[in-house]
């Protein structure tokens, strides 16, 4: 009779992790959808950002703008010590979402020290901070409670000190790692080269000579003042595309739980069922023989 | 007649876009108008009002806080951080637009005298409306 008891109670309390389950995909919907708007009326504003930046780029890279040095737009040989920001979330079941950005950014860096590339590691978000710190990987820099709110001054507050670090030449590289938003069931690696600005797609062959021309006196100021910019704009960017993500990644792996302890519950009524049934035709048996051994 | 295209996009998504007559902008060395076929260019904006001349002639105000412009010979795609338009069809929304413009101002940190500026003349946008 025991063994009824075990079972009942095992149902209940895989009952219980299921409602807990279904509630924490329900709150993830209702967060996933606000925050997918907020990154969907992004995107239009990111991507022509890249755009011209990286078309600026390419023609310095070519040279259609005269003369300009700048540390931004140039690539640099023999980077020695490179900025990797990396975004996780700052709570886990979200199915593999942290450990794919974490997986990531390992691999980045084996990738640096096998080039003899020092790396400064910012992290943002706990998750992240906690394996490496476990795994004694040494970060430069850490933020929390960022990621699960994106907040634009902060953001800009904590990739200030990379542009600068990156003009004054303390670093000769940035990249941010993030997982992204692709749709509602599937999550995007990011590994982005902020700074400097990636040339490689850009063909000299195809720009129009006469496509552009910067006001002349200002140029220094003028890129200065928009690298700052759309630094600071694909950081922020990377956080709240994170944060959908995080949601639709986080929605999925509850999802998938409530389904596993549905299959569970089945499968334990089943067993408690033989279980009932063979406790009654026990007692019937002893009834029976009792009955018999009467007579 | 030729024509422009104009696309302005904020971190919030698109405000406008549209094809239009022509566009004043708020650039860094001071204001300039562009017609089709102006010559391309790539430059920033600063604190101020973009003034757009839509097909019917009417004109449409949006004042912004900084941004940067690429224009070519058929089309001007702004970017801008913050931004408001100057519209609405009912006198409430007119005015709720000038109070989010206000709001606008206030925020932008470095005030300079461009500001002062731009808030007189979204005043006198609204006005037009009403």
């Amino acid at each position: 009779m025991a063994n009824l008891k075990d079972i009942q109670r095992q149902i209940k309390s895989v009952t219980n992790t299921q409602k807990t389950t279904r509630a924490m995909k329900l709150v993830s919907t209702a967060k996933l959808r606000r925050a997918e708007e907020l990154a969907k009326r992004s995107r239009l504003y990111a991507a022509k950002m890249n755009q011209v930046i990286a078309e600026i780029a390419g023609r310095i890279k070519c040279n259609r703008i005269g003369g300009i040095e700048n540390r931004c737009f140039t690539e640099i040989e023999n980077p020695k010590i490179v900025d990797i920001v990396f975004v996780t979330a700052d709570k886990g079941l979200c199915g593999g979402f942290n450990i794919q950005t974490i997986k990531a950014v390992k691999k980045l860096i084996a990738e640096y020290k096998e080039k003899n590339v020092k790396v400064r590691l910012r992290g943002i978000g706990k998750k992240g901070i906690e394996f490496f710190k476990y795994n004694e990987v040494e970060l430069f820099d850490e933020v929390a409670n960022l990621s699960s709110k994106p907040d634009k001054v902060r953001s800009d507050e904590f990739i200030m000190s990379s542009i600068e670090d990156y003009k004054d030449g303390k670093i000769d590289g940035l990249r941010i790692v993030y997982n992204g938003y692709k749709n509602m069931i599937t999550q995007e690696l990011h590994i982005s080269n902020i700074l400097p600005v990636d040339t490689t797609d850009f063909e000299c062959d195809e720009i129009r000579d006469s496509m552009l021309e910067v006001e002349a006196q200002d140029e220094e100021h003028m890129l200065d003042s928009l690298v700052n910019r759309y630094v600071k704009y694909a950081m922020y960017y990377a956080l709240i595309d994170s944060v959908a993500a995080e949601h639709s990644s986080r929605m999925q792996a509850m999802d998938t739980a409530t389904n596993n302890a549905k299959d569970m519950v089945k499968s334990l009524n089943v067993k408690y069922n033989k279980a009932r049934q063979a406790a009654i035709t026990t007692e019937l048996i002893e009834i029976i023989s009792g009955v018999e051994s009467m007579k | 007649m030729d024509k422009l295209k104009l696309e302005i996009l904020t971190p919030n998504g698109e405000i406008f876009n549209d094809v239009v007559v022509s566009v004043t902008l708020p650039g860094e060395e001071g204001e300039f108008g562009v017609l089709p076929h102006h010559a391309s260019l790539t430059t920033l904006l600063e604190a101020g009002v973009i003034d757009i001349e839509k097909d019917d002639k009417t004109v449409e105000s949006i004042l912004i806080n900084w941004g940067v412009v690429q224009v070519d010979e058929t089309k001007v795609i702004v970017l801008v951080e913050g931004a408001v338009a100057i519209r609405g069809d009912s006198e409430s929304a007119v005015a709720n637009a000038l109070e989010d413009a206000k709001q606008l101002i206030n925020d932008i940190a470095d005030s300079n005298p461009a500001i002062a500026s731009a808030t007189a003349r979204i005043e006198s946008a609204a006005r037009r409306l009403l």
